[in-house]
């Protein structure tokens, strides 16, 4: 082959695959960075001018940003969940799959805590979350563990770098991560702990709002059903969104990266931890509805607000729940590509979809009986803001794979 | 050394590991996180606090001083906290005779409109066109000279009586100053803002001869029978009436029942015990249902018509004619059908009112529609009366008497030259006095519709503690009249809409920076003489109004000069106050006995009149027999009601003030979310009402009437009549700060004046008006 | 003074708390305006939308609902509820959420404390609360030239971004503490320490003491018949009562939005 036709940074990819131009990656990378650029704009302005530039007021301290902050965190569960499969049920064909799982989950950790610093009106103090830890807070739990966790994804993504054809040359870097790689599963138990943690957690945080009857739920010791609920709808959706984003990552490299059976494995994990979710999540909803009616709060009343209508709970539990979970369990239906993804889609919705109810709808249902409802709907810089991160993600993304020998059977697949 | 690919990689990995290495290392980072957070705690309020040192505003020592509140006429006792020189709270002031220890949100704001960069910095001098708001500071001697060259000018030219002057009360040394000045100066034309006062004043010297306006004593009081008077959101001294309320809802055994009479459901309304809607403007036909109830089944007080009124029963003068008495003409006139159909009321409730009424121990009928800030009906004031006169409860406790004050020194009277005497009895501008009105005071609603009372117009303007540009109805007629006006000089503290269209401006102290007294408030009904005394030193290069004045005169010189023989306004303040000064001085305020006796009344008959014998004493020949006696004579609102298919009626906000103070920032802050929205004021309908108009709730409306048209917002609530609009009054200015101006209309831009035939006063209670949707 | 307390079990605790009348409560405003008077509450140039206004106390306006001339409309003062919460698992909603212990229920008092300087802003505090009770600080607070001379000392300026709330006048407490401090008495007397609010309020609606005290007038009034609390049935346990001869309002206080049967609404 002629070298001089070869990408500059040819050097850097992974041991026998091919990769584009660098000019035409440096020229994604920097399409990337248009939106990128209007979502820092964006957290300037609530850094600079505070948090009145968003559409946030008093009624909903929380809103798009909490919302997506729990969404991102479980669509990032498949890190960590991938990961248990592989390490710790041995699931042994998941290796071709957990590397990117886990640059997926540290991209969606780095988002949610990128979002939250946004988010947080006194970001220079952000910290005091951990000095002043108070050991009651769900926040607090999840402040640690996430912290923890995300530290955890760091040293599982530190061999993938380590790995880097060139890095791997040094010696002391390629000890480093045989070693990495010999610890795996402990680290990934670890992560696995931390992670089941924080899920739980962050479904406690409306779950333990008992002045909001709409978020409210009883449970098991110090634990509303939401934690539980929380936890298994990430891990429920979690492998979906990986492979989903491995997907895209294939229609934008034109190429085939893992193969079907991978997919296929996960899928049929997902549709099944769904189902179970779903089951469960209707007899918390029938709970609920009982509980709520006696303590007063008739179930209507939660609905009766626009747009919040039953259509909210329709569109969660069917559309977005039962549908991709009927796809995902048909051993037909999960092998045809377009459903697949498409449950995959409808998943990861029902994910951000049960995000925003819980934390959204949560504040938007009145409680005292002569308050009023007031709507909200995000703004421009709730929105750039947030998918800042979607953005420096997919750049993350484009250079891990670009550089990082993530898809081990990407060679067999597309041989040369 | 060449850059090829290995180098290339070389460097950057190098250059990665390194940098993330020292990150990580370097307690750079660490310190910087840790001196954000300290800035964002401490350094922050800090630079906000500018001018203040320290992370909390300046410590001091805490001292309290006590004075009294002048921004509305309820003439509160209040306390200053105080840090050092800064004055930092206001509260009520415990045992003051008025308040007790109460306060109102306005009066609780003082210091906003203390500190507030709206306050006028110094003598100020119009530099563009009027109404523009360019003025150009100027020295106090170069101001006072200005004034007293235009008065020397008109004086002069023998115009002395084209000077007038408007004042917020003609009681207390500082209106007296002003007044005394106009006689000693040569013009008639003092003249004071609107109120039910007006009316009240003249419905008693007409039925009581009582030179004196009305007190009631509200705490010993079981019955309140209140026609359309905004207790609770503002009337009379505001806070001994929510003081009262509180009392007469105490359960021990003292409760007293309050009965409210308004279409709308007011705050009054909300908090009485019954409230009954009626017709807007029909107010004085139920007081005269009332009243035919309680003559025919004899509930009156016999012994008090019996001894102490005239023209109760029908009567024969000396030449043997009849005269229909007052009991004839409610007995023929307004029987609960008949008032009935008038008013909306129920015949069935009309009676079992009246027999509330007049059986309860103490009753008390009120007059004085919202806060009072409109002159109103005579027939209407006295029809109300009436019903106080007819259960006898005059000059009793717990009764209606006639206000008090403490007894002070008075002046040595003025010494007119002959200018002055010539101009003094020129006529007024406003008409009052003229042989048309010859019993009335003053037609501060008046003066802008005729401008020329027959006296050639105003030519010098001077406005004290007023703001007649803002809170006189007909806004359109009121500017017309200024500008008609070459010389207007304001002595506002405040940059309000009199002042903005001033072309001199000599700002008085603010009320915590000057002495002053303070006479008994509006509607109280024993003697109390306040205090105010300055807590604060000067925050601008402002003056004393009453030494402003005296210099004024002293300037001008002869006798004029001799009428103010004392050295500065506080010398003159303690020899008025005499002997009650030392306590005065020290407690703050002085309290005297009511001196009404049951039974004495300065009337030509001696008695209480309900036949009014002073009409035809001034000349003022009727043309029927119950012209003389309270009756129902209904004002007409002014439009076409086919243009105008629904009634105009003003509100009052109990949190927003709608007198010569502005609105301060923390009472605008209170307004509900249906009542101001952004800059859009909200105007009350009924659900019922809007449906047929297309108006939901927050609609965009434009509201005309024959005055004027505006921009609103629609508030649908339960709580108005099918077919009224309320807009509330206190908003629309102009003038101001950022903080108030071009917020909302003026109501007084919709609303105009509909003469009252009898007193010339201002009798509107509403318009005519449309709302159609935008 | 804080450690010299550490494990006297003995030490005399307090439950200071409020019981407004709202038979008295004229919605004057004169509450509202002293609190924001005497805690240094910022005002902007429109504060017209009350979703981002600043008020500790806020006066609700709530109507019946009935057609004119049956409508009837009641005020409902609402400060801080300084909650008790039930248990453990229901400690005052706003402070067991509060990641980095900003928010704190003294059981010494029974006063729901705030430390500004200490807030971060996350406004998980705010979603708790159900009474809308807590505000966030959306700008800057400012004052216009010279109206900061005005500014209290005893309570500390709030910056952007942190989390505000009604302290029942904490600073009033130290304040009189002090004071019987300095006389060598170990007790308050009960007027001693009031709060601005209640001070304020020309109609003596609002009735603030401590409520264990059967000396305290609070102690006698919160056992009314017509007594009721804000949404009681959350099990929030509040410490602000309120007493409404008017079955509506009673019912409107104590229900949840949509309650079956009600006709409650905003005014
Ligand atoms: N407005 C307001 N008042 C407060 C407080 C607040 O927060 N706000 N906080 C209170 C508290 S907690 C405290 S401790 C006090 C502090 O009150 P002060 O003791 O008055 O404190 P500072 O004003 O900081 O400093 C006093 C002076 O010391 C001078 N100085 C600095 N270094 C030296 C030095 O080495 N030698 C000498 N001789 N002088 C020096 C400074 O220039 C300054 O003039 O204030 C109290 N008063
Ligand atoms: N740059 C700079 N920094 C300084 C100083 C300086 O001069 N310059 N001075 C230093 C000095 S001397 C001092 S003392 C410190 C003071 O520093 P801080 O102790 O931080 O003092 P404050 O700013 O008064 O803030 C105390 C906070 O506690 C709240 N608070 C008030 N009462 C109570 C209560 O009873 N309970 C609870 N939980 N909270 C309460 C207040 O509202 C306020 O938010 O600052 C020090 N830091
Ligand atoms: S009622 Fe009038 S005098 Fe009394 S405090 Fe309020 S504004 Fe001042
Ligand atoms: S009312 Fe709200 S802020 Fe106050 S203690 Fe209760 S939950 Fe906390
Ligand atoms: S906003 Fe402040 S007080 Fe509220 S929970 Fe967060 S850190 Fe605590
Ligand atoms: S108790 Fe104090 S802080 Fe709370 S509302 Fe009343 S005045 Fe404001
Ligand atoms: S000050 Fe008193 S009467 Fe006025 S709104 Fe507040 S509680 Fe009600
Ligand atoms: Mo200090």
């Amino acid at each position: 082959m002629d070298s001089a036709s070869l990408p500059f940074d040819q050097a850097l990819f992974p041991e026998g695959t091919k990769r584009c131009k660098l000019k035409w990656f440096l020229l994604w990378i920097a399409a990337l960075h248009g939106p990128l650029t209007v979502g820092a704009i964006a957290a300037v302005l609530c850094w600079g001018l505070a948090l009145n530039v968003t559409n946030l007021n008093n009624n909903y301290p929380f809103g798009l940003w909490i919302a997506a902050d729990l969404g991102v965190i479980a669509l990032g569960a498949g890190a960590f969940f991938t990961g248990f499969l592989r390490y710790i049920v041995k699931i042994d064909e998941l290796k071709n799959i957990v590397n990117f799982a886990v640059v997926i989950g540290v991209v969606c950790y780095a988002a949610a805590q990128g979002i939250l610093g946004v988010d947080i009106g006194q970001p220079l103090r952000g910290w005091f979350i951990f000095w002043h830890a108070n050991v009651h807070s769900m926040l607090t739990e999840v402040a640690f563990c996430i912290t923890a966790y995300f530290m955890v994804l760091l040293i599982e993504y530190l061999p993938l770098v380590l790995e880097n054809r060139q890095i791997n040359k040094l010696g002391f870097f390629h000890g480093m991560a045989h070693h990495l790689h010999e610890a795996m599963p402990a680290i990934a138990a670890i992560g696995v702990f931390l992670s089941f943690f924080h899920q739980g957690s962050l479904g406690g945080v409306p779950g333990v709002l008992y002045g909001r009857p709409f978020a409210f739920r009883e449970g098991f010791l110090v634990w509303p059903w939401t934690f539980f609920l929380f936890i298994l709808s990430a891990i429920a959706c979690g492998p979906c969104f990986t492979i989903l984003i491995t997907w895209i990552t294939e229609k934008c490299t034109g190429k085939k990266l893992v193969k079907r059976n991978v997919f296929d494995i996960l899928a049929r994990i997902s549709g099944r931890l769904l189902a179970v979710y779903l089951v469960l999540k209707t007899i918390d909803t029938i709970y609920w509805i009982a509980l709520a009616d006696k303590a007063g709060a008739p179930f209507s009343s939660f609905y009766a607000n626009q747009p919040y209508g039953y259509w909210v709970l329709v569109l969660e539990l069917g559309a977005l729940g039962v549908i991709p979970m009927l796809i995902l369990l048909g051993e037909k239906t999960r092998k045809n590509e377009n459903l697949l993804i498409l449950a995959c889609v409808l998943n990861c919705s029902g994910i951000f979809m049960n995000r925003w109810i819980m934390t959204v709808q949560a504040l938007a249902v009145p409680v005292m009986s002569f308050d009023k409802f007031v709507p909200y709907i995000p703004n421009w810089v709730e929105f750039a803001s947030t998918l800042l991160f979607v953005w420096a993600g997919a750049i993350v993304i484009s250079i891990s794979y670009r550089y990082l020998p993530i898809f081990p059977q990407e060679k067999e697949l597309n041989p040369q | 050394m060449k850059l090829d690919r290995r180098t290339f990689i070389e460097i950057l990995v190098g250059f990665s590991a390194g940098a993330g290495a020292g990150i990580m290392l370097t307690p750079v980072n660490w310190k910087i996180m840790d001196d954000m957070a300290i800035w964002s705690q401490e350094m922050w309020p800090r630079y906000q606090l500018g001018g203040l040192k320290g992370k909390l505003p300046e410590r001091g020592k805490v001292t309290h001083e006590d004075t009294v509140c002048k921004l509305c006429p309820g003439g509160c006792g209040i306390t200053v906290r105080k840090v050092k020189d800064r004055a930092t709270k206001i509260e009520g002031r415990d045992g003051y005779p008025v308040n007790n220890g109460g306060i109102c949100l306005l009066g609780a704001s003082g210091l906003q409109l203390l500190y507030g960069p709206w306050r006028v910095p110094g003598p100020l001098k119009r530099s563009g066109k009027r109404g523009s708001g360019a003025f150009g500071r100027i020295s106090w001697e170069e101001a006072i000279d200005e004034v007293v060259h235009k008065l020397t000018d008109l004086r002069d030219k023998g115009e002395a009586h084209a000077v007038a002057a408007i004042l917020d009360s003609d009681r207390g040394t500082v209106p007296q100053l002003f007044s005394r000045f106009l006689k000693a100066y040569g013009s008639p034309n003092f003249i004071r803002t609107a109120s039910d006062q007006d009316t009240y004043e003249l419905a008693l010297n007409l039925m009581q001869g009582a030179e004196d306006s009305v007190g009631y004593d509200l705490e010993g009081a079981n019955f309140i029978l209140s026609f359309g008077s905004g207790l609770i959101e503002g009337w009379g001294s505001p806070v001994r009436v929510i003081q009262a309320h509180s009392k007469w809802r105490s359960g021990n055994g003292d409760r007293a029942r309050v009965v409210q009479i308004e279409p709308r459901l007011s705050n009054t309304a909300a908090k009485a015990d019954n409230w009954h809607a009626v017709r807007p403007g029909t107010e004085g036909a139920l007081a005269l249902g009332l009243a035919h109830v309680i003559v025919k089944e004899s509930l009156y007080d016999p012994m008090f018509t019996a001894n102490h009124t005239f023209g109760f029963e029908d009567w024969n003068d000396f030449t043997g004619k009849i005269y229909m008495g007052f009991k004839s003409l409610v007995l023929t006139e307004y029987s609960p059908q008949s008032v009935s159909d008038i008013t909306g009321l129920s015949p069935r409730k009309i009676v079992a009112l009246a027999r509330a009424f007049a059986e309860a121990d103490r009753p008390i009928a009120v007059w004085g529609r919202g806060k009072g800030t409109t002159s109103g009906s005579l027939y209407e004031c006295m029809a109300v009366h009436a019903l106080n006169a007819l259960v006898g409860n005059i000059n009793k406790p717990g009764g209606v008497s006639t206000r008090p004050d403490v007894a002070t020194q008075p002046w040595a009277e003025v010494v007119q030259d002959a200018t002055a005497c010539t101009c003094f009895n020129m006529p007024r501008v406003d008409g009052a006095g003229s042989s048309r009105y010859p019993l009335t005071k003053y037609l501060p609603d008046r003066w802008p519709q005729v401008m020329d009372g027959g006296n050639g117009g105003i030519k010098a303007l001077l406005v004290n503690g007023a703001d007649p540009y803002f809170t006189t109805m007909d806004s359109a007629a009121v500017a017309k009249a200024f500008e008609h006006i070459p010389f207007v000089v304001s002595f506002s503290s405040y940059l309000d809409e009199t002042a903005y269209h001033a072309d001199l401006i000599l700002p008085n102290h603010h009320y915590l920076e000057r002495w002053e007294d303070m006479p008994t408030p509006v509607g109280l009904h024993k003697p109390v003489l306040g205090l105010l005394k300055p807590v604060v030193s000067p925050q601008f290069d402002t003056r004393h109004v009453g030494d402003v004045i005296m210099t004024i005169a002293k300037s001008l010189g002869g006798k004029v000069a001799d009428s103010f023989p004392w050295e500065d306004y506080k010398t003159a303040l303690k020899e008025t106050v005499g002997e009650k000064w030392g306590a005065l001085e020290e407690e703050g305020f002085v309290e005297d006995a009511n001196p009404a006796s049951e039974g004495s009344f300065g009337t030509p008959s001696g008695k209480f009149e309900f036949y009014v014998t002073a009409f035809d004493q001034a000349g003022m020949t009727m043309r029927k027999d119950e012209e003389y006696l309270p009756h129902y004579a209904p004002i007409k609102p002014e439009g076409n009601p086919v243009l105008y298919p629904l009634l105009l009626v003003p509100t009052e906000l109990m949190r927003l003030a709608d007198g010569a103070v502005g609105n301060p920032p923390f009472c605008t802050k209170t307004l509900e979310e249906n009542e101001l929205k952004g800059d859009g004021l909200f105007v009350e309908i009924n659900p019922m009402t809007a449906a047929d108009y297309g108006l939901s709730e927050g609609a965009h409306a434009t509201l005309a009437t024959p005055k004027g048209k505006a921009k609103v917002l629609v508030n649908l609530t339960e709580g108005i009549m099918p077919g009224v609009i309320g807009i509330p009054k206190g908003l629309g200015h102009k003038a101001y700060d950022d903080y108030l101006a071009g917020k909302g209309v003026n109501a007084n831009s919709l609303i105009g004046v509909v003469e009252d035939p009898v007193s010339g006063l201002c009798a509107t209670w509403g318009i005519r008006a449309k709302l159609t949707r935008v | 003074m804080k450690e010299a307390h550490h494990g006297e079990g003995d030490k005399k605790t307090y439950r200071y708390g409020m019981v407004v009348d709202l038979d008295k409560c004229t919605g004057c405003g004169a509450c509202m305006v002293g609190c924001m008077a005497e805690n240094n509450l910022p005002f902007r140039k429109d504060n017209s939308d009350r979703t981002r206004s600043m008020l500790w106390m806020r006066v609700y306006k709530i109507s019946n609902g009935r057609t004119f001339p049956n409508s009837d409309i009641s005020y409902i003062p609402r400060p801080c509820q300084h909650c008790e919460g039930k248990d453990h698992h229901h400690a005052t909603p706003c402070v067991s959420v509060c990641p980095a212990t900003v928010t704190d229920y003294s059981h010494e008092t029974g006063i729901v404390s705030q430390i500004y300087t200490r807030c971060f802003g996350c406004r998980y505090c705010m979603a708790a609360c159900p009474y809308h009770v807590r505000v966030f600080n959306w700008w800057d607070p400012t004052w216009p030239k010279g109206m900061k001379k005005y500014l209290n000392p005893d309570v500390s300026v709030r910056m952007r971004g942190v989390v505000e709330k009604c302290s029942f006048c904490y600073h009033r407490l130290q304040r009189a503490r002090d004071k019987a401090y300095a006389e060598g008495r170990a007790e308050l007397h009960e007027n001693e320490y009031q709060t601005a609010c209640t001070q304020a309020c020309p109609a003596g609606a609002i009735n603030f003491g401590d409520l264990n005290d059967p000396h305290h007038k609070v102690y006698k009034l919160k056992k009314d018949p017509n007594a009721f609390r804000l949404l009681e049935k959350l099990g929030t346990n509040t410490k602000v009562y309120y007493v409404s001869s008017k079955a509506w309002v009673r019912k409107a206080g104590n229900a949840y939005t949509g309650m079956q049967g009600d006709v409650v609404i905003p005014g």
